[in-house]
This record gives structure tokens, sequence and C-alpha cells, in this order.
């Protein structure tokens, strides 16, 4: 990757500047009574601290050079994924997160494997400069993917019931019966990560190739990376939300193929 | 013995208990009436009888086996269930009759043509119906016809009827109790919840649902 020789650094003095970006918005809302300066305050010292704190585990993740701690953070990224995902949901009488947390671990696993160790040839495949950032890609973008999907999954099994209960009477089993149902939760999860790959570059320059550009890599390398980026994200979110709907929904039937959602 | 309720007891999640402790025995070939005041359980008798719910307690048997035991598909097949809703998918009306040939439990089944499908339309009084027309533009009366039809095609041994000629018109409702009558004089077993006050001809017992139980009237 070139990178060029004069980045710019951000010292602590311009970062604390940056905080009159806060009192402008506080302000604002002070004098608007929006209420909104609590919220503003916390916000900002969890920026601080939450990107902080990531700051100095990614160093020492990178430093270090493990692959099971490496492994690690992303089974934790994963962890909490999930646990918004719950947050997000309003269904609770399935239990859900068991089948999402293995299915996102796996499929995630399996897609960032093959973009680093195939596409970008990183040796080895879990060097943590390429496997987090990109695994947090795929987690961060997929989590909202699977939010919908679950949320629809659900939502049809309600309002779509006497539909599926009509096919269980014909004999069908529980695939049979909620086959469009999946089909278009699955869907529905997709449409917002392909939406992206119609709006990029267009409508959006993505977080990822700016940060790229910013720190100095040339545009054509960035905008080759931010691809790869786009297309693992199609195809995590495809892959995870098609593993998710599917393992759930089998817990929203009974052994005796029975619609339980109610 | 057809299918015979023991000691069943169901509640829904969270609601008011349905049945408690009821028994009753159906037999093979009869034409049963369900009557009883709104939200007893009526329906929840029906859907039980083809397990589309679990009793808490209890257990249903059918020929000798416990429901519990029977694969799901297999039985639903041979136990078939006629919602009060008429559910049909937005396709045409010879698809939708057709829908039950695609399920695996039904892959034996040879599939009716277009003749004998006809010739189930004009039984039904639905000869203005053609196999084309798209589902969605049947009136209520019509989409429940062609569900029961639905239902037969898997020439069923128990047939479950939930309210079959509420919506329809007094000339559509005789020609469903006809068939009612004439599939029981066949020897299928037909259990059918009915408001009406009028018992339909042929009609071999009553049951009530009275105090979440179950007894013939």
């Amino acid at each position: 990757m070139s990178v060029s020789p004069a980045i710019i650094e951000i010292s602590p003095w311009q970062l604390l500047l940056c905080l009159g970006f806060v009192l402008l918005a506080g302000g604002t809302s002070i004098y608007h009574r929006l209420g909104l300066g609590r919220d503003l305050f916390v916000g900002t010292i969890r920026t601080f601290a939450q990107l902080f704190l990531m700051g100095y585990v990614l160093k020492f993740v990178f430093d270090v050079q493990l692959s099971w701690l490496v492994l690690l953070m992303f089974t934790f990224m994963v962890g909490a994924a999930v646990y918004i995902i719950k947050g997000r949901v309003s269904e609770k009488s399935v239990p859900f997160l068991m089948p999402t947390f293995i299915s996102m671990l796996l499929t995630y696993t399996l897609v960032t494997y093959v973009v680093t160790a195939v596409i970008v040839g990183a040796k080895p495949w879990w060097t943590p400069q390429y496997f987090i950032p990109l695994a947090g890609m795929i987690v961060g973008n997929s989590m909202t993917a699977i939010s919908i999907s679950l949320e629809r999954l659900f939502s049809d099994l309600k309002n779509r019931r006497a539909e599926v209960e009509m096919r269980l009477a014909l004999g069908a089993d529980y695939r049979e019966a909620s086959q469009d149902i999946l089909r278009d939760a699955v869907k529905a999860g997709m449409i917002p990560s392909i939406n992206s790959l119609m709006a990029v570059g267009l409508v959006s320059l993505p977080g990822m190739m700016t940060g790229q550009i910013l720190s100095g890599t040339d545009p054509l390398i960035a905008i080759r990376y931010q691809i790869v980026v786009m297309l693992m994200i199609v195809a995590g979110t495809s892959l995870g939300s098609l593993l998710v709907t599917g393992l759930v929904r089998r817990r929203c039937f009974s052994a005796g193929q029975q619609l339980i959602v109610r | 013995m057809c299918l015979v309720l023991d000691d069943v007891s169901f509640a829904y999640p969270g609601g008011a208990v349905i049945l408690e402790g009821a028994s009753l025995t159906i037999s093979q070939g009869g034409y049963y009436l369900v009557r009883g005041p709104s939200g007893s359980g009526k329906s929840t008798l029906l859907r039980l009888l083809c397990r589309l719910e679990e009793p808490q307690s209890g257990r249903i048997v059918y020929q000798d086996t416990p429901v519990s035991e029977m694969e799901p598909a297999r039985l639903r097949r041979t136990v078939a269930y006629v919602q009060q809703m008429p559910t049909l998918l937005k396709t045409p009306v010879r698809d939708n009759l057709l829908l039950p040939l695609q399920f695996k439990a039904n892959s034996g089944l040879e599939p009716p043509d277009d003749g004998m499908l006809n010739r189930m339309l004009d039984s039904f009084l639905l000869d203005g119906v053609t196999l084309d027309a798209m589902a969605d533009s049947l009136s209520v009366g019509q989409a429940q016809r062609i569900c029961l039809i639905r239902s037969l095609l898997l020439r069923p041994e128990v047939l479950l009827m939930d309210e079959p000629t509420a919506s329809l018109d007094a000339k559509s409702a005789q020609v469903v109790l006809d068939k009612a009558a004439e599939l029981s004089r066949d020897g299928m077993t037909v259990v059918m919840i009915s408001h009406s006050e009028t018992t339909p001809e042929g009609v071999t017992d009553i049951i009530r649902i009275n105090g979440r139980k179950l007894e013939f009237a």
C-alpha cells in the first residue's frame, strides 16, 4: 500500500478543539429547549472513552500478533452485535440468541477468512491489521440486516398465521409452510446492503475509503479495498441472514409442526 | 372408534382455560355438529384433533394411535381441517387446488386433471368459477368452497370444518351440507362447527362444549 509521507497528525489540543462542535450543538439544544444536553454530554464522553479504549486495545493486539487474541476479539465483537440485535427485535418468546451467535460467528469467520487469505493475501490470514477491521465491518453491517430479517420473520409469522396454518393443515412441514415468509425476511435484510452497492461513490463516500485516503493511501488503492469490503458485506449479510433466519425459524415451530409464535 | 379425546385439558398461553378434563369418542363415518357459545372452544377442539394445538394434559387418539405419536403431516392429510376464514394464495384457482400436492408428505398422490377439478367445482355450485380465475377475485363464499375442495382432494378419512356455511347463501350452504352428509354416508367422518339452530339432514350426533367439558346433546 503506498502511503504518503505527509500524514497530518491530530494533536490532543486539536482534538479538544473539536469540542467546539459539541458546544455548538449543546447551545442549540439549550436555545431551542430540545432537552438533548445530557445525551450530548454522555455521548461525547462515551465517544472519547470507547474510541480511545478501542485504539489502545487494537494497538496491543496489533503489537502482540497472537491468533487466539484476534479470534477472541472477533468473538467479543459478534457477542456485542448479538446483544444489540436482542434489543432491536421485539419478539421475546422464541430463544434466538444462541443460533444467531453461532451463525454469525461461523459465517463471518468464513467470509473474512476468504477476504484476508484469498483476496487480500494477508499472511497469516488472521493478521490483526486486516482481520479485525474487515470482520468488524461485516459484523457491524450485517447486525442491522439480521435485526431486520428477524423482526420481519417474527412479524410475518404472526400476521400471516392463517396462511402458515393452512399449509400445515394440508400436510406441509414447517419449512414448506413458511418458505415465502423466510424468503421475504432474508430479502428485507439484504435490501439495505444492495442499495448501498447502488449508491456508493455517487451518494456517499464510504467511511473506510475516506479513512484510507485521509491517512495517505492512493485513492485508486482505497477504492479497491472499498469494492472488496462492499462485496464482502453483501456476502456476509446474505449468508448471515439466511442462516440465522433458517435456524430461528425452526424454533418458531414445535416438534409437532405447530406454529408457536403468537 | 375413530377419534378419542381422553381427559384433555387445554389453555392458550397466558389465556383462559378452554377445556379441562374433557373426554369424547367420535365414531368412524359419523356426522357430528359442534355447538357452543362464542369463545367456548369449538375451533380449538378441531385444532386439537388435527394437532395444530397440543393439549397440556390428556391424550387424543386416532384409530388406536395417539396423535402425538403420528407424523404430523400424515395425521393432517388424514384428518383434514378447513379453517373458518378461507385462506387462498393470490394465484389462479388451479394452483390453489393443487397446492397440497407440492408438499413432500403428499407426493404419493396422483394430481387430478382439469376435468376432475372442473367436476369438483360443478358439484359445489362453482360452475361460474374457472380454474384460471385469480383466487383473490372470488367472493368469501366461493373461496370457502374452494378451500373445502382443496382438502377433499387429499382424500382424508376425517373432515373437520369450522363454520363452512357461515359466509354462504342459503343455496350454496345447502350444497355444502348435502355434500357433508354424502361424504359421511360414504364412510368419511365429518365434524362441523355450526351456529345454526337447525340440524342438517344426516347429522348423527351433536357435540356441546359446556363448562370446559364435551358432551353429546
